[in-house]
């Protein structure tokens, strides 16, 4: 009876625990290859259960709302992207029980809580959506969301980055759309040393802009402080500020890496040896590693089959490198990059290595002792009962054994970012989206765009390829 | 071998808690009633202000002096721009909404339409021109003008540490004479709240 207890114990959690972030990937890539971005909603909409579950809510509303945007749904984004928000406030309590949970079988157990830079992403699609709908109010509520967000992230750990170039710049943006001069200039000043903090240098243009406004609001010694070159000239910023209207284009390129798994398997002989073998992510070749085990208490001498998997990155090749905006027939406009999704996967993962790591050895280790427990309480005395529940014991544990590989799937691998001085009025635009040799991949004729005396029209340019 | 029965049992009941579903209750409750649950602004917040910023609003000098001025005539009011400047999406709507109930309910205040609805008025009387009968379409400049216009802020700062939370909301309004654009009241709502969340739970 109780060895029918264990097995169908074992049975439960098995089931309960597979892998949903392997699958997530597979199904929804063909959705938005093939469908564009109104399938890829759809299919995300209908396959929730079996592709999110209960446990990664936050990346259902986040994956939608990054969509809707594409898609130029700003309310069904900011909808969804306020949902991911509340999720991420909500799960600021941790459960006892989903951590102890977490450390019987695997990371996915545990409710998904977003990667700071997703949080920050997040935030920026906001900000985006309300300046699409034209909503100063809207975005300037956004910008201080994400400034709350930011410090509650540094007060979590000021030793990880936890700020966003473009996030900072946009935040200026919505400032001096506001009117309040001051607090763009600050937010300026933080575009500089976030973009100094993060993995991709300060862009020109963003410099160019940030050195206008701290020249017009007499701030040029915070310039100097910030150890930056100063650009000779500011003709682009400066006509914006003459001109007072603006063209903003904002382009979305390629696709961001996501996360694959790295699964270690061996042998471990207490105070022995630990050898270990793996697929390289890289190469794909098996490769194998020898270790001096150290001793575990009470198994000297005894064999445990372990293994443990990490989620490494996993680059997605991307068709789009870059932009060139064309308008009103004047060629060779092309948008900066401003935020590079990649480096901050890489950063992000680099900043959780140690407690990735020092997470799944608890992890293992409490496993194979549980399991070599397990099977000394269960042994039937039948040689051939014995081997076959304790290949079942092996084969349920290594099949535990999962890394967390959640990460937002549709996000852009580079944010690029230009903005324009123009008379008010009509104009033609159009952008093209280019391979790293400078072929066009797709073309996003805007048509006629309408300029208001004193407004900023902000148009995306989505090529999630 | 009891221990791993302990260990079996805690987990078995681990996955029935997280697995259990989570009911839904509804009730009815008063209106009026107050209710914090997440700590942002609500419907109680919008409700208070409105209330007593314009109970002092109206109960201050000016509005005597202006009943003079207008030879014993009440002074007539419109809400300009509500600026949201917060750190959350609040419904500005409803709040000017409760303003306008707070300013008609004094009953010492003329009212007229915004600038929207005014708006939709105008092409509604447009409209009347040709359309309705003689007797009943109505007649273009019969508006009123407004003497006062209301406008506002609606602030919050923001200080956390941990799970604690406060947050300071400030509402500022003004009542500017449109004529001379004179500002003739100036007043401020203050509203703190500290919001604190566990950082574990079972």
């Amino acid at each position: 009876m109780k060895r029918l207890f264990l097995l169908l114990l074992s049975t439960i959690l098995f089931s309960a625990c597979a892998n949903k972030s392997m699958t997530r990937y597979e199904a929804l890539a063909p959705a938005l290859e093939k469908k564009g971005f109104e399938g890829a909603i759809e299919k995300v909409v209908k396959e929730e259960k079996d592709l999110y579950g209960s446990n990664s809510q936050f990346l259902y509303y986040f994956d939608l709302g990054v969509l809707h945007h594409y898609n130029r749904n700003f309310d069904e984004s900011i909808k969804n992207l306020a949902k991911a928000e509340k999720i991420y406030e909500d799960l600021y309590t941790k459960s006892v029980t989903n951590e102890a949970a977490a450390l019987a079988t695997n990371d996915n157990v545990r409710p998904y809580r977003a990667r700071p830079f997703e949080l920050l992403t997040m935030y920026q699609f906001q900000i985006l959506n309300y300046l699409a709908k034209m909503d100063i109010d809207g975005a300037l509520v956004e910008v201080k969301r994400s400034q709350i967000a930011m410090n509650a992230l540094y007060q979590k750990d000021k030793d990880k980055v936890n700020d966003n170039g473009l996030l900072r710049y946009l935040s200026a943006l919505v400032y001096e759309l506001d009117g309040s001069v001051d607090d763009a200039a600050i937010s300026y000043v933080n575009t500089v040393k976030a973009y100094k903090e993060g993995k991709l240098s300060l862009p020109g243009e963003v410099l160019e802009f940030v050195t206008e406004s701290l020249k017009r609001n007499e701030r040029e010694n915070q310039l100097n402080s910030l150890n930056v070159s100063i650009p000779p000239g500011t003709p682009k910023a400066t006509a914006v500020q003459e001109l007072g209207q603006e063209i903003v284009v904002v382009g979305y390129a390629g696709h961001s890496p996501i996360l694959g798994e790295l699964y270690m398997q061996g042998t471990f002989v207490s105070g022995g040896a630990l050898n270990l073998s793996y697929k390289d992510g890289e190469t794909g070749r098996m490769s194998s590693l020898t270790l001096i085990a150290p001793p575990v208490a009470g198994g000297s001498g005894n064999t445990f089959h372990i293994g443990f998997a990490l989620p490494e990155i996993r680059k997605i090749p991307s068709h789009v490198a870059r932009f060139e905006v064309t308008l009103d027939n004047q060629k060779g406009i092309f948008p900066e990059k401003v935020m590079d999704v990649g480096s901050e996967l890489a950063q992000n993962m680099e900043n959780e290595k140690t407690s990735t790591i020092l997470r799944t050895a608890t992890r293992v280790a409490v496993r194979t002792i549980a399991a070599q427990k397990a099977k000394g309480a269960t042994n039937t005395g039948n040689p051939l009962i014995d081997l076959l529940k304790n290949l079942f014991v092996d084969v349920g544990q290594s099949q535990l054994e999962q890394a967390d590989l959640r990460v937002g799937l549709f996000l852009p691998n580079s944010f690029h970012m230009t903005r324009i001085p123009v008379e008010a009025g009509t104009h033609k635009v159009s952008v093209a989206a280019l391979n790293s040799y400078g072929n066009v991949v797709e073309l996003f004729d805007f048509k006629t765009i309408q300029v208001k005396k004193g407004q900023k029209v902000f148009l995306f340019v989505p090529s999630i390829r | 071998m009891s221990k791993i029965w302990t260990l079996c049992l805690c987990g078995a009941i681990a996955l029935l808690v997280g697995c259990a579903s989570e009911g839904k209750k509804v009730s009815r409750i008063d209106a009026n009633s107050v209710t914090d649950l997440s700590g942002s602004w609500n419907d109680t917040d919008s409700r208070m202000v409105a209330d007593e910023m314009i109970n002092d609003c109206l109960g201050r000098p000016w509005y005597d002096n202006m009943i003079q001025d207008k030879g014993g005539k009440i002074p007539t009011v419109v809400i300009g721009k509500i600026r949201n400047k917060s750190h959350e999406h609040i419904s500005v709507e409803t709040f000017i909404k409760d303003m306008e109930k707070a300013l008609i309910n004094s009953g010492r205040v003329d009212f007229v339409a915004n600038a929207t609805e005014r708006a939709e008025l105008r092409e509604e009387l447009a409209s009347q021109q040709g359309n309705a009968t003689e007797e009943t379409a109505k007649e273009a400049h019969q508006e009123i003008g407004a003497d006062l216009m209301l406008t506002g802020t609606l602030n919050s700062i923001v200080d956390q540490e941990g799970g604690d939370q406060v947050v300071f909301y400030q509402i500022d309004l003004e009542l500017t004479d449109i004529q001379s654009h004179r500002k003739v009241w100036i007043g401020d709502k203050k509203i703190k709240k500290f919001i604190s969340k566990n950082g574990v739970k079972l």
